[in-house]
């Protein structure tokens, strides 16, 4: 008997599973591409449906599906986008939004995850050195560290977050 | 000679170094290490592309917690999912036992135009569906096969037997030789097709036979042309 021929999502059990593993992930970056979070509602659960319909196209020899609930969603937050600038008084002038600032939107969620899943203390200097621009000796003194474990910590920080993207789908 | 001690210092100053955050001095010693160390490259290169993301994020967002579904919203799409199943069922079981009446066969056909225009494409295989006539009242069987090269896949749907019913499936051949598809499980409450394969054609497939233990179902196989036909019908 195959089990994947009929997608991962055939039974209601499996659409738990993966509600479970995945939802919370996929609502995330909905609400950061769309900026609302019943839109991101509506697109979390069209994502689910749409898949449980295409269960059969899941093919985990070509990713993981993960990597399929996000091309998914992908298309229909683009679906949701458009739905949304035709509706008057939203986007004056009928202009289509592009892809570029969903792509955009994905990195910069991608990244903010990937932070959010880092350790405390490498999170806290790399915020606080890079995107608060504050010098080592200060962030060390109001840590109670030496000044050499800041630049440590910025470095096991760097490495552990690419390692954290790595998990989410990242590739050189 | 270097050691493994020497480059860690080095190699720690990485990071800031790919952030452009060390000191001029630092900076050039640090570069002259590298000139003559190929491990630290290396490293520098895993480094660059991660500090090179780091501007596409928002701090604030970083700091705010992650904003998480609301909890009934699993429920939901299960309800959802669980409503369209229904409907998609009721659908085959008119085409099945009832003909194609107008409505049910508008609702296919919109179904499928939706279908492709959602995925953009549809499955052009010819598949067949199987009836299983003179079943016990309460037991439901059908089966719907798809031509490979291999063989033929078959999608089991059963429903009434007991739970827990070890399910034995074959197709029968021309010549009437069996060729095993395969065993399933029937539970409860899992309405899923299962899905088995066997090597034997489609086109020389005569009968589709399941054993449930107790009992044993056959149903017969229409030719391929016959089965091509009712394809086209249902499509248009």
């Amino acid at each position: 008997m195959r089990t994947s021929a009929r997608g991962a999502l055939s039974r209601e059990r499996d659409v738990r599973e993966a509600y479970a593993a995945h939802s919370g992930e996929l609502y995330g970056f909905a609400v950061r591409s769309l900026g609302d979070s019943g839109l991101a509602e509506e697109a979390v659960q069209e994502t689910f449906v749409r898949a449980w319909r295409a269960g059969d196209r899941f093919d985990p020899r070509i990713g993981s599906l993960r990597t399929w609930l996000f091309a998914i969603l992908r298309n229909v937050v683009i679906d949701l986008g458009r739905a949304r600038s035709v509706r008057p008084g939203v986007a004056e002038g009928g202009v289509e939004p592009s892809v570029e600032p969903l792509e955009q939107a994905l990195l910069s969620w991608q990244v903010e995850e990937a932070m959010r899943r880092l350790g405390e203390d490498h999170r806290r200097v790399l915020v606080e050195t890079y995107y608060r621009g504050r010098p080592y000796a200060e962030v060390a003194e109001e840590l109670g560290v030496p000044e050499g474990t800041i630049k440590s910590r910025v470095y096991y920080g760097l490495r552990a977050l690419r390692v954290v993207l790595e998990e989410m789908g990242y590739e050189d | 000679m270097k050691t493994r001690n020497d480059c860690r210092e080095w190699r720690e100053s990485l990071g800031a170094y790919a952030l452009g955050q060390l000191q001029a001095d630092e900076r050039a010693g640090l570069e002259a290490h590298l000139d003559g160390c190929a491990r630290c490259r290396a490293e520098l290169a895993l480094l660059e592309p991660v500090a090179g993301m780091l501007p596409h994020a928002d701090p604030a967002r970083i700091e705010a917690p992650a904003p998480q579904p609301p909890p009934e919203l699993g429920a939901r799409i299960v309800a959802t999912i669980e409503g369209e199943r229904q409907q998609g069922e009721t659908r085959r079981r008119r085409r099945l036992f009832g003909g194609l009446a107008l409505g049910a066969a508008t609702a296919a056909a919109v179904t499928a135009a939706l279908l492709l225009f959602v995925f953009g494409g549809g499955d052009s295989s010819p598949r067949q569906e199987v009836e299983f006539a003179g079943l016990p009242a309460g037991i439901t069987i059908d089966a719907t096969l798809e031509p490979h090269s291999y063989g033929t896949e078959i999608h089991m749907y059963v429903h009434g037997v007991p739970s827990g019913t070890l399910c034995r499936v074959w197709l029968r051949g021309k010549n009437g030789a069996s060729y095993p598809a395969g065993t399933f499980r029937y539970r409860w409450g899992d309405d899923s097709d299962a899905v088995l394969s066997s090597a034997l054609d489609l086109s020389r497939t005569r009968a589709v036979v399941v054993d449930t233990g107790k009992r044993t179902f056959v149903a017969p196989v229409d030719s391929p042309v016959a089965a091509l036909n009712a394809n086209q019908e249902e499509a248009t």
